[in-house]
């Protein structure tokens, strides 16, 4: 159960309230978040946030922020499923927080963007490497990206506190406000799964990226992709059905069996590549919650090839 | 008869069937039976819902429990003015070639079922051509069975993730959340194959389709797939509920919970608005994107693995000189990248020119609306998650493909290859690599000394002996000087005189122990068996190569592996046959078999002449001594067959027929079988008197048509192998070895425990057989199995050069309780009647009689004349039946005749009932033209119909019927001239193969008296015995009643 944290002068260790009693003059307005049911909650329920070294460069920029014990307060609203919702886009976050008024409160951080000449240097630097683009495609953060960014004179994370915007609608007076934080640090979260968040918050979506370095790959920027046909390319010519008696009710051949039918070594391997769910919002983890339904599924569908299946 | 048929649309799987139509003119009926609500007009062949769910219920699949729902459904059928065309001769006849058929709208009744009572009645179907007698499994519903089985096979390797996705009803749109299957790589182009299979019915329901626009088979055959690996995935959770606590109302939550939940629910309606939904659709689309753009797309990413150039100078290379191997890891081995088309697998494109967006190969890409660069970049970034150095290979621009050395090769092939191909990725593999790794392995061979042999008694397999070990490397022996040097070398791949092989330390260490003296095994000889044959492994995991000895026990392998002809034994002296030479070769392999207590199974083609092997074989047991009798368990219609046979063959041999209301139970049994040779039973029987089956120790038990046993869990299996037996010996004519799933259950008899147990069978053989995902598993099998099993074919002119032409056999059949006691009072009344009668009326009676009792015989409802049921009633149809499946099974084509019409339709229906195939029948009523017709079917049509029925009168002159090789005489005419013209129509001018003639005659009836009587008078010219059956009307009345007269044994019931 996610904890409520209240002022109690003998539990001043406590990491999420480390700074509180000390530093009384940072000690924001004391108010009482109302209860959501419905938020998103954070994967992490203690400590730091942000396993990845991508994740943790981006909280350190709000660490920096001499903003006392709103960053444990962020968290445990983070932590408590506070955050209504995220949007992510191009430069800009958009998120809602449940504080302790009745409307929840808007907060918005903007981020700068590449420019479109910054753009075009980052991409003949990225398509030297191929890896870059195909561990971003692959939902990885490519190890040495930083190197393809310092060598244009350029930085991937905001580095100081002008590289950001942040706005509350709370009335408190400090920017960033608890709420800023707690979405500052979910947003942290999600870039742990899907480090394309960050490219696509500095302008960069996929498709961009994708044409940039095949561009620079010495193509010549003339084709342009609809995603959406690519996926219904599969899509066959129906036949028109016919009055040849073998085809009608006989049709062809049915193609031999030729795949592996064995139970993979590990379970739900496409569940675990795609990892968890942008600004997963559930007391239930979605990979840890769905990985038993693999495996009982696997054993229910091979007694059915084996004959064995019998209704209960 | 009902076929069945299927169509899926609506996410509902729709059960409905086709019945011969009952009125006089389809196109009568079909006036009268217009719906009211429209004026599609219920097709004439609509078998109706509830013949279908009585059908159903009586094959013991219940599809009423699921609360079944009734519906109608349109669909397109071919046509004429007549009306629709039927799918199969059974429902209707053939329409003349020349009427045009049209596409029309019909109805039919349907039900609606339940997922659950879908798939098991889909799981029911597998592998069947009849579900039950009158109940086959239409070609359509056969489709959906295999698709169900592809969509369970994703479910198994867990190729799916959770989806939403939008469904849209005529009120509402709704939102579900369900389980979608993930199509990619070999899977992907399965389904594009599977689709353009799918027979057109499928296709041509109304719901959704109109004519002009019909549903596309690959996105039917999809959504298909996709309902049964939803069902699937969601009932696994409702057999136990996974997300249990704290229970959450299925409307309440953020949008994730209730999608959790949603994925486990009924119906999988995700409640929410329609925006938060569609917002949510669209991040699930992105979510999975990274493993949509690999599954995809119409080119695929392909990695082939090459070996280093002119390999021959290389290291690695271990060939005379020791010294060039251990300077291993030379050249590199090369992974390329290639782009390989989907729907042309054979077109691959190096990844060099699939990154340049100009030349041939980039407008290629463009016209399929492929981004070559970004796939690439794709599908590498995914691979290089599975495989290092393709990582690496990224570091340059426009990779084409990667430099692996001597060890990253082989961690490719064991582990990162199996990887890739699990991820959708083509993988092209040299060819000496096999899934299980090099073709060539470090193998062990054993070698045995036979202890010296007191006497044959001694003989037994389960004495253990010793031997020792050998070490070869792909074939070939190793010194131990070049295994010191394998071992040292620790490479895992090695080239060994010109071909890879695969090492690993343990087995280099296990096989270095063998040569340090510790060489030594021990184990039972039946062990040895198993082991030469190529199941079981030595120390180490090192797989067993092979088993040399030399004396008694290399005589045994040689034997068994059939590398020497066992010896031939001479027949036993009161035989009273001539064993034809291939029948004393089966006669002296039994012979072999036996004395090592091992089982056989004899599977010679019908006609062969198993029985007169067997004979010989326990006839020369008794010669030799042996005083304990043998056990034949048989189907009851061919109890009397047996015993006559013996009589005939083995005329020494004391026969006990152990059957019938009057049998002996318990010690009187045991008592009295002890005194016999041979006791003959049903497998009826085998299961219910178990008791005292099991009191007597059988010096051997035969099982004829052993396919009764072909289920392992059914209480005849199970009796047949607690039986106490010296040797077990199995009778089949149907290819055994066809069935992999009968196997295990024939062989666990024969020999127990050579397949292992039923669950290690199904794991290494059976599934991988059945989804030929391991080539080897059958091979494996075969070389297990091969040695017990004897099967000739007749057509096979290398052993069988010396079989006639034209085998004529008698099949003796029983009564059932029913025809003996219409027979008795038959008989009962003619003798009344013959005291009184006399010159012609006498004549008439006897005739009748005659003709009376010939009926019984046949069938009691030919007698009765009141078309009532027809199974189970007559012994011989009921071995007419069992005859020609064996018949079927051959892929053999059969004439039948008889010289009563009435009885030819009775046949007639009821094979087709059983069979689901067509059967022909020509009778005096049928037309000149149909009858040509038929003739040209049966005699010329690739698939024609194998089994012609024939009327004694219409079709016993004239016709030529060559394409039989079997011809049935149902009942007899008692006068041999008539019989031979009828079974020349199949041996005459053309004929290439032999023909087997099969007189069928009741035991202990007339039949088999007058039989008697016909043979004696063989000798005498024809004339005499002249060309009708007026002759029998000169015997006496004393003759007469004795020829009517029912002995005892003609029941078996």
């Amino acid at each position: 159960m996610p904890r409520r944290q209240r002022y109690n002068p003998r539990r001043y260790h406590d990491d999420d309230d480390e700074d509180g009693y000390y530093s009384y003059s940072h000690f924001p307005p004391k108010s009482v978040p109302r209860k959501v049911s419905g938020g998103i909650r954070a994967q992490s329920q203690r400590g730091t946030f942000g396993k990845s070294w991508w994740a943790q460069r981006w909280i350190k920029v709000l660490e920096s922020f001499n903003i006392g014990s709103r960053l444990s307060r962020g968290r445990s609203y983070a932590r408590n499923g506070q955050v209504l919702s995220v949007e992510l886009n191009r430069g800009m976050v958009t998120a809602g927080v449940q504080g302790s008024r009745r409307d929840p409160y808007k907060v918005t951080i903007e981020v700068a963007t590449l420019s479109r000449a910054d753009g075009e240097k980052l991409g003949k630097e990225l398509s030297a490497q191929p890896i870059f683009a195909a561990k971003l495609l692959a939902s990885e953060m490519p190890q040495d990206v930083e190197t393809a960014f310092t060598a244009c004179g350029l930085s991937l994370f905001p580095e100081s506190l002008g590289d950001l915007k942040t706005k509350c609608s709370c009335p408190d007076w400090s920017n960033p406000c608890k709420h800023v934080a707690a979405v500052y640090y979910l947003i942290g979260e999600e870039f742990d799964r899907d480090p394309f968040l960050i490219f696509r918050l500095r302008g960069l979506d996929r498709d961009r990226l994708i044409k940039i370095i095949s561009e620079s790959a010495g193509a010549q920027g003339e084709s342009e992709f609809d995603h959406e046909e690519l996926f219904a390319s599969d899509e066959t010519r129906s036949e028109p059905i016919t009055t040849d008696a073998a085809r009608f009710w006989d049709g062809g051949d049915i193609p031999a069996g030729s795949s592996e039918m064995e139970l993979p070594p590990v379970v739900a391997p496409l569940l675990k590549r795609l990892g968890s769910f942008p600004f997963w919002r559930s007391e239930r983890r979605l990979v840890e919650t769905l990985e038993p339904f693999y495996d009982r599924a696997s054993r229910q569908a091979l007694r059915v090839i084996a004959g064995d299946w019998r209704r209960k | 008869m009902i076929i069945l048929h299927a169509a899926f649309f609506g996410d509902k799987f729709h059960l409905w069937g086709e019945s011969p139509a009952s009125g006089p003119e389809p196109s009568g009926r079909r006036k009268n039976r217009v719906s009211a609500e429209s004026d599609t007009p219920l097709s004439p062949y609509d078998s109706g819902r509830s013949a279908i769910v009585s059908r159903l219920a009586e094959a013991g699949v219940d599809i009423s429990a699921g609360g079944k729902k009734q519906t109608t459904l349109s669909i397109l059928l071919p046509s004429t003015d007549s009306g629709p065309l039927a799918s199969s001769p059974l429902i209707a006849p053939a329409p003349d070639a020349a009427q045009e058929a049209a596409l029309k709208e019909w109805k039919v009744n349907s039900i609606s079922l339940k997922p659950v009572d879908a798939i098991d009645l889909l799981s029911r179907c597998a592998g069947k051509e009849m579900l039950a007698p009158g109940l086959a499994v239409g070609k359509d519903l056969r489709y959906w069975v295999a698709a169900m089985q592809f969509g369970a096979g994703l479910v198994v390797r867990q190729q799916f993730l959770p989806d939403l996705v939008q469904n849209e009803t005529k009120l509402k749109v709704g939102f579900r959340a369900v389980w979608e299957p993930v199509l990619s790589g070999a899977d992907y182009d399965r389904v594009l194959k599977f689709s353009s299979a799918m027979p057109h019915l499928c296709r041509a329901s109304l719901f959704e389709a109109d004519s002009d626009h019909p549903l596309d088979a690959a996105r039917l055959l999809k959504d298909f797939i996709a309902f049964i690996v939803d069902y699937l995935v969601r009932s696994a959770h409702s057999t136990q509920p996974l997300i249990a606590s704290p229970p959450i109302p299925a409307n309440s939550g953020s949008i994730h919970d209730r999608w959790l939940k949603a994925l486990v629910s009924d119906d999988g309606m995700l409640t929410g608005s329609r925006e938060e939904c569609e917002r949510f659709a669209h991040q699930i689309v992105e979510w999975r994107r990274p493993v949509f753009i690999t599954s995809s797309a119409p080119f695929r990413l392909c990695f082939r693995l090459e070996e280093p150039n002119g390999a021959e100078s290389q290291s690695g290379d271990l060939s005379n000189s020791t010294d060039d191997a251990i300077a291993s890891n030379g050249r590199d081995w090369t992974l390329r990248y290639l782009l390989q088309d989907v729907n042309d697998p054979s077109l691959l494109i190096p990844a060099e020119s699939a990154w340049k967006s100009r030349g041939p190969r980039a407008s290629l890409f463009k016209k399929r609306g492929f981004n070559a660069p970004e796939y690439l970049l794709s599908a590498l970034g995914a691979a290089s998650n599975l495989c290092p150095p393709i990582e690496e290979s990224l570091r340059m621009p426009a990779p084409d493909g990667c430099d692996l050395d001597l060890s990253r090769a082989h961690r490719f092939l064991t582990e990162e290859a199996w990887l890739l191909e699990q991820a959708g990725f083509t993988l092209l593999l040299p060819a000496w690599w096999t899934r299980k790794g090099t073709k060539g392995r470090l193998s062990a061979r054993a070698s045995v000394k036979s202890p010296k042999l007191h006497g044959a008694a001694q003989l037994s397999l389960t004495e253990i002996i010793r031997f020792d070990w050998q070490v070869s490397l792909g074939g070939e022996t190793l010194s131990l000087a070049e295994l010191k040097m394998l071992a040292k070398l620790k490479t895992p791949l090695v080239k060994f005189r010109g071909q890879w092989v695969q090492l690993n330390a343990d087995e280099i260490e296990a096989a270095l122990s063998f040569w340090k003296g510790r060489s030594e095994g021990k184990a039972s000889i039946r062990d040895l068996v198993r082991m030469s044959l190529g199941a079981g492994d030595a120390k180490g995991g090192i797989p067993v190569e092979s088993v040399s000895a030399d004396g008694w026990i290399g005589d045994l392998l040689a034997g068994i592996q059939g590398r020497a002809s066992y010896e031939e034994k001479a027949p036993p002296k009161d035989l009273k046959a001539v064993l034809r030479p291939y029948q004393l070769r089966g006669y002296s392999w039994l012979k072999f078999l036996r004395t090592w207590g091992l089982g056989a199974c004899l599977a010679d083609d019908m006609g062969l002449g198993k029985t007169v092997q067997v004979l010989a074989l326990i006839q020369r047991d008794r010669e030799e001594g042996a005083n304990r009798p043998v056990l034949v368990i048989c189907p009851t219609s061919v109890v009397s067959n047996w015993e006559k046979e013996a009589a005939r063959f083995t005329p020494r041999l004391s026969v006990m027929v152990h059957h019938g209301i009057g049998r002996r139970k318990g010690d009187t049994f045991s008592k009295e079988a002890q005194r016999h040779a041979i006791v003959i039973s049903s497998y009826a029987l085998l299961h219910r008197d178990i008791e005292a089956l099991n009191a007597v120790e059988w010096e051997g038990v035969v099982l004829d048509e052993a396919q009764n046993i072909k289920n392992a869990e059914t209480k005849q299996s199970k009796a047949a192998r607690s039986l106490n037996s010296g040797y077990r010996l199995a009778l089949t004519g149907t290819p055994v070895e066809n069935n992999v799933g009968d196997l295990w259950s024939l062989m666990e008899f024969l020999n127990a425990g050579f397949l292992g147990s039923q669950g290690e069978f199904k794991r290494t053989f059976f599934l991988p057989i059945q989804t030929a995902s391991d080539p080897s598993a059958a091979n494996r099998l075969r070389k297990l199995t091969e040695p017990f099993i004897l099967r000739r074919l007749k057509t096979d002119k290398t052993i069988i050069s010396d079989l006639p032409d034209k085998m004529e056999m008698k099949v003796f059949c029983n009564l059932t309780k029913e025809q003996a006691s219409l027979y008795a009072a038959v008989v009962e009344e003619t003798a009344r009647a013959l005291e009184k009668s006399e010159g012609i009326q006498r004549k008439g009676l006897v005739l009748a009689t005659l003709s009376k009792l010939k009926q019984v015989c046949n069938h009691p409802a030919q007698f009765l004349g009141d078309n009532s049921s027809i199974p189970n009633r007559s012994g011989k149809l009921a071995r007419l039946t069992e005859m020609l499946e064996e018949v079927l099974e051959n892929d053999d084509r059969a004439l039948v005749f008889s010289q009563f019409s009435e009885m030819g339709e009775i046949i007639r229906k009821h094979l087709e009932e059983n069979f689901g195939r067509e059967v022909l029948f020509l009778h005096g009523a049928v037309a000149k033209k149909n009858r040509d017709r038929m003739v040209e079917r049966f005699q010329d049509e690739k698939h024609g119909p194998p089994i012609f029925i024939l009327s004694l009168k219409a079709g016993g002159t004239g016709l030529n019927l060559t394409r039989a090789n079997h011809v049935f005489h149902f009942d007899r005419w008692w006068n041999p001239a008539v019989e031979n013209q009828a079974t020349d129509r199949a041996f005459r001018i053309g004929q290439v193969k032999n023909v087997q003639v099969h007189k069928y005659l009741c035991a202990g009836t007339l039949e088999e008296k007058i039989d008697e009587m016909i043979e004696r008078k063989r000798g005498i010219a024809s004339s005499v015995v002249g060309t009708g059956e007026q002759w029998l009307t000169e015997l006496s009345t004393d003759e007469l009643k004795e020829l009517f007269a029912l002995s005892k044994n003609a029941v078996a019931d």
